[in-house]
C-alpha cells in the first residue's frame, strides 16, 4: 500500500481524535453540572455504540442486541450493589466487564460457533430475539425487581470517596471511554484487524486462506460485549436505576443507529452519532412542538443515511483509504499502533 | 384570574387559554407555570413530575391540575409568607427509564426546592433515588400505594393498605358473603405487596385465595386467566392489573360474563377510570379511597367546583385513585412545612416540619403527617360503582396509616 499518499489524510483523523478529546476534556469546566451529567450518559453510551461498531463496522457482526450484555451487567452492579452492598470500583469494574465477555461469550458461542456458518440475518435475529427474550424475563422476575426495574440507592466509591454523578464522575467516565477506545483501536489496527477487513470484505476468502473466521468473530464479540458490559455497569450507578429496558430491543436499536449515524467502521463514528443523536433529541425535548415528532425525524434522518451515506458522518469527514486505515506491523506509518505485539498475537492465532 | 395567567416555558410565553387540559395533555416536559405576581425575596419553586403521556396520562395529567389548583389557591392567597409557588412540571412518561432522566432537570436544572409526583411505585422506586439521594431533594408522593416506603425525607400523602383493606376486605367477606378471592395482579411491588396484605386479611376472615397471579405490565391476552377464573367458582376478584394491561383484562373479564357471576375490587378506581375501561366494566365494582365526589363533604364539594371552574372541559377530574388528592394534600401539607420553619426552605429544615404538618380542611376530610412514619392519617370511605357514581357505603374518619411506626 501506498505509504506516502496516505500521509496526509491520516492527520485528519488524527486531528479530529485530538480535538474531539480536548472538547471532551473541557465540558465540565465551560457547562453547569446538569450538562455534566448528561453528557457522563452518552459518553456511557457511546461505549456501547464502540462496542456495536467493533462487531459491525469491524467484523460483520450484525448484532441487533447489543443492549443485552449492557444490561446484564446493569443488572448485576445494581445487585451488587442493593443484595450485597458491593459498590468498590475497583469490583464493580471488572466484575461487570467480566458478566459482559461471559454472556456475550455465550451468545456468540450458540450463534457463530455453530456447525454451520451462520449468516447475517440469522445473527441478526439469533441478537435480536435473545436482547428480546431478556428483557422480557427481568420484567417478569421479581428478586430482579419485575417491571419496577432496580433503584442503585448507593453511590459507587473510590475507596471511601462517593462517586456522585457530576464533574469527577464524567472524568472516570471518560478516562474508561479513552482506554475502551484505545484498546479497540489496537485490537482493529492490528493484525487481527487486518484479518477482520478482510473477513469484512470477503468472509469465503479469508477462509480458504486458511483462516477459522467464525472464532475471528466469536473473539471481537466478547470483546465488544465486554465493553458494553463495562459502560453498562457504570450507567447503572450513574443513573441511579437499571430496569428492563436498559437490556431490550429499544436500547439495542439505538446502539445499532449511533453507529450508521456516525459511521461504522471507525472508532470515532459511534462518539459522534451519540453525540450527534443524544444532542438533537435533548435539544428537542425542550421544544412541545416538535418532540412527538422525534422518532420520526430520527427514522427518516436514518433512511436518509443508510440509503444515501452509508458511511454515516464520519463518511463526510474522511476519504474512505483513512477510515479502512492500515494494519499492524507497517508501525513507521502508524505511531499509536502496537504493531509488533499484534502480529505475534495473530500469528498464533491463525 | 385565569385570564391574566402566564405560562412561560423556557422563557416562551404562551396564551392563558392553554390552561385549559386540552392544551396541557399534548404539552411535553419541562413547562413552567409562573405566578401572577412576584416577590422580590423570590418565589418557592415547586417541580411536579408526572406521567402527562403514556399509559397512566389519565391519572398524571389530573395529578398536574390538581397541583395547579392547590398551588392557584396559595398565590391567590398571598403564597406562603408572601412568597409566591411557582410550578415546574416535567413528564415521567409513564416509563421509569425516561423519569429518570427528566426528573434530573427538576433537581439539578430548576434546582426546585420540593417535588411532588410519581403515580405508580415503579415509578416512585425509579425517581426517588435521583431526587431525595442523588438530588438531596424533599420529595412527596401522592398516590395509593403497598407500604412500607420508609426513606427520610420521603413523604407519603395517599393511602397505605392498612387504609383501604383493613375495612374493606372484612365488609366484603362478612357482610357481602364472598368466599373465593382471586388475585390478579400487574407483576410489580404494589401488586405484590398489597397481595401479602390482602391475603392475610382475607384468610383471618375465613374466606380463601383461590388464585393469585402476576402478569408483565403490558400483557394484553388473559383469556387463560379469565377461564380459571370463571371455572374455579370465584365469587370475587380483587383486581391490581393496571394500564395498560388493565384495559385488556376487564374487557376479556366482562365478556366472559364473569359480572353476573361476582364482584369486584380495584382500589384504585374512581371517578377517573372511566377514561381507562368502559362504563359497563365498571358497573359494581368496589373501592376504597380518601374521597370520592358523592361524599358528604361541603370542602371536598367545593375543591371540585373550583377545579372544574379551572379546567372547565378536561376528563381528567379531582379523584383520589388518580393521586389527585393526595397530590393537593402534598402541596397543602408543604405550605404548611414552610410556615413553620418561617420560611426556611432548605431540605433538612422543610423535612423536619413535615413531620408534624397537619391541615384542618382537605379532600375527603382533613390530614396530618404522623410524626416519625412519613405517612399521612385521613378520612377513608368505602364505595360501589353504581350507574356511573360511586355510592358510599360506609367511612371513616382520620384513619392511621399504620406505616413505618
Amino acid at each position: 500500500m501506498a505509504a506516502s499518499g496516505t500521509k496526509k489524510p491520516r492527520r485528519v483523523m488524527l486531528i479530529l481524535e485530538i480535538l474531539i478529546l480536548i472538547g471532551l476534556l473541557v465540558v465540565p469546566l465551560v457547562t453547569s453540572d446538569f450538562h455534566t451529567i448528561i453528557a457522563t450518559r452518552m459518553l456511557l453510551l457511546a461505549m456501547l455504540a464502540i462496542s456495536f461498531d467493533l462487531c459491525w463496522g469491524y467484523s460483520g457482526i450484525m448484532t441487533f442486541g447489543q443492549a443485552l450484555f449492557f444490561g446484564v451487567a446493569g443488572y448485576v452492579a445494581a445487585l451488587l450493589a442493593n443484595k450485597a452492598g458491593y459498590v468498590q470500583i475497583w469490583g464493580i469494574v471488572p466484575i461487570c466487564m467480566l458478566v459482559g465477555l461471559v454472556s456475550s461469550f455465550l451468545i456468540g458461542w450458540f450463534l457463530l460457533l455453530g456447525k454451520r456458518t451462520p449468516t447475517i440475518i440469522f445473527v441478526a435475529l439469533g441478537t435480536l430475539t435473545a436482547s428480546y427474550a431478556a428483557e422480557r424475563l427481568v420484567a417478569g422476575w421479581q428478586w430482579v425487581g419485575a417491571g419496577n426495574g432496580m433503584s442503585v440507592w448507593d453511590f459507587m466509591k473510590v475507596g471511601s470517596y462517593e462517586l456522585e454523578p457530576g464533574p469527577v464522575f464524567y472524568y472516570v467516565i471518560l478516562g474508561f471511554l479513552i482506554v475502551a477506545y484505545i484498546a479497540s483501536r489496537w485490537m482493529v489496527r492490528s493484525q487481527l484487524g487486518l484479518v477482520l477487513a478482510g473477513m469484512r470484505q470477503n468472509e469465503e476468502r479469508l477462509a480458504f486462506f486458511g483462516y477459522r473466521v467464525q472464532r475471528f468473530k466469536a473473539l471481537v464479540f466478547s470483546f465488544s460485549g465486554m465493553i458494553a458490559g463495562l459502560s453498562g455497569g457504570l450507567y447503572a450507578f450513574h443513573e441511579g436505576f437499571i430496569g428492563p429496558g436498559s437490556m431490550g430491543i429499544g436500547l439495542s436499536t439505538y446502539a445499532v443507529l449511533y453507529g450508521l449515524f456516525g459511521g461504522v467502521g471507525t472508532l470515532l463514528g459511534p462518539i459522534l452519532g451519540v453525540g450527534a443523536i443524544e444532542t438533537i433529541a435533548f435539544i428537542l425535548s425542550d421544544i412541545d412542538a416538535l418532540k412527538p415528532y422525534w422518532p420520526v425525524i430520527l427514522g427518516v434522518i436514518m433512511l436518509i443515511v443508510v440509503a444515501y451515506r452509508p458511511t454515516g458522518i464520519m463518511g463526510l469527514i474522511v476519504t474512505d483509504r483513512e477510515r479502512i486505515g492500515s494494519f499492524g506491523y507497517r508501525v513507521g506509518d502508524e505511531p499509536d499502533a502496537g504493531g509488533k505485539d499484534a502480529k505475534e498475537d495473530t500469528d498464533g492465532t491463525a | 384570574m385565569r385570564s391574566n395567567d402566564s405560562m412561560t416555558r423556557r422563557g416562551f410565553l404562551r396564551g392563558s387559554s392553554a390552561l385549559a387540559a386540552a392544551g396541557w395533555t399534548a404539552a411535553g416536559a419541562g413547562w413552567v407555570l409562573k405566578p401572577t405576581w412576584a416577590n422580590a425575596a423570590g418565589s418557592i419553586k415547586m417541580g411536579i413530575a408526572t406521567d402527562i403521556t403514556g399509559a397512566i396520562a389519565p391519572s398524571g395529567n389530573a395529578n398536574w391540575q390538581a397541583a395547579q389548583l392547590a398551588v392557584k389557591q396559595i398565590n391567590d392567597a398571598g403564597g406562603i409568607l408572601g412568597k409566591p409557588v411557582e410550578l415546574f412540571l416535567e413528564d415521567t412518561a409513564s416509563d421509569p427509564g425516561t423519569a429518570v432522566g427528566n426528573v434530573r432537570r427538576l433537581v439539578q436544572s430548576a434546582q426546585v426546592d420540593v417535588i411532588l409526583g410519581g403515580i405508580t411505585s415503579a415509578m416512585r422506586e425509579a425517581i426517588k433515588n435521583p431526587i431525595v439521594r442523588r438530588g438531596k431533594t424533599l420529595y412527596i408522593y401522592p398516590q395509593l400505594y403497598e407500604g412500607q416506603e420508609c426513606t427520610e425525607h420521603l413523604y407519603c400523602t395517599g393511602p397505605t393498605p392498612a387504609q383501604q383493606c383493613a375495612r374493606l376486605l372484612p365488609y366484603l367477606i362478612n357482610e357481602k358473603g364472598y368466599k373465593r378471592f382471586a388475585l390478579p395482579s400487574a407483576n410489580y411491588i404494589w401488586p405484590q405487596l398489597l397481595n401479602k396484605w390482602a391475603r392475610r386479611v382475607i384468610e383471618e376472615n375465613g374466606a380463601e385465595v383461590v388464585m393469585e397471579e402476576y402478569f408483565p405490565l403490558d400483557q394484553l391476552e388473559y383469556s387463560a386467566t379469565v377461564a380459571k377464573i370463571m371455572s374455579e367458582g370465584v365469587d370475587h376478584v380483587f383486581n391490581t392489573v393496571i394500564p395498560p394491561g388493565l384495559q385488556a383484562f376487564m374487557k376479556q373479564l366482562y365478556e366472559a360474563g364473569y359480572y353476573d357471576k361476582g364482584g369486584q375490587t380495584c382500589v384504585y378506581f374512581d371517578e377517573n377510570s372511566v377514561n381507562y375501561v368502559a362504563a359497563r366494566e365498571l358497573e359494581g365494582v368496589y373501592s376504597c379511597l380518601d374521597m370520592f365526589h358523592t361524599i358528604d363533604d361541603a370542602y371536598s364539594a367545593q375543591l371540585i367546583s373550583e377545579y372544574n371552574a379551572l379546567f372547565p372541559d378536561t376528563k381528567y377530574l379531582f379523584s383520589a385513585g388518580s393521586a389527585a388528592t393526595g397530590m393537593y394534600r402534598g402541596v397543602k401539607l408543604y405550605e404548611q412545612a414552610v410556615l413553620a420553619t418561617n420560611g426556611d426552605l432548605a431540605r433538612d429544615a422543610t423535612s423536619a416540619a413535615m413531620e408534624n404538618a397537619a391541615i384542618k380542611e382537605g379532600p375527603g376530610g382533613p390530614s396530618r403527617i404522623i410524626p416519625g412514619t412519613g405517612h399521612a392519617e385521613m378520612n377513608m370511605y368505602i364505595a360501589q360503582s353504581r350507574g356511573g357514581k360511586w355510592d358510599i357505603i360506609s367511612s371513616e374518619a382520620t384513619v392511621p396509616p399504620q406505616e413505618c411506626a
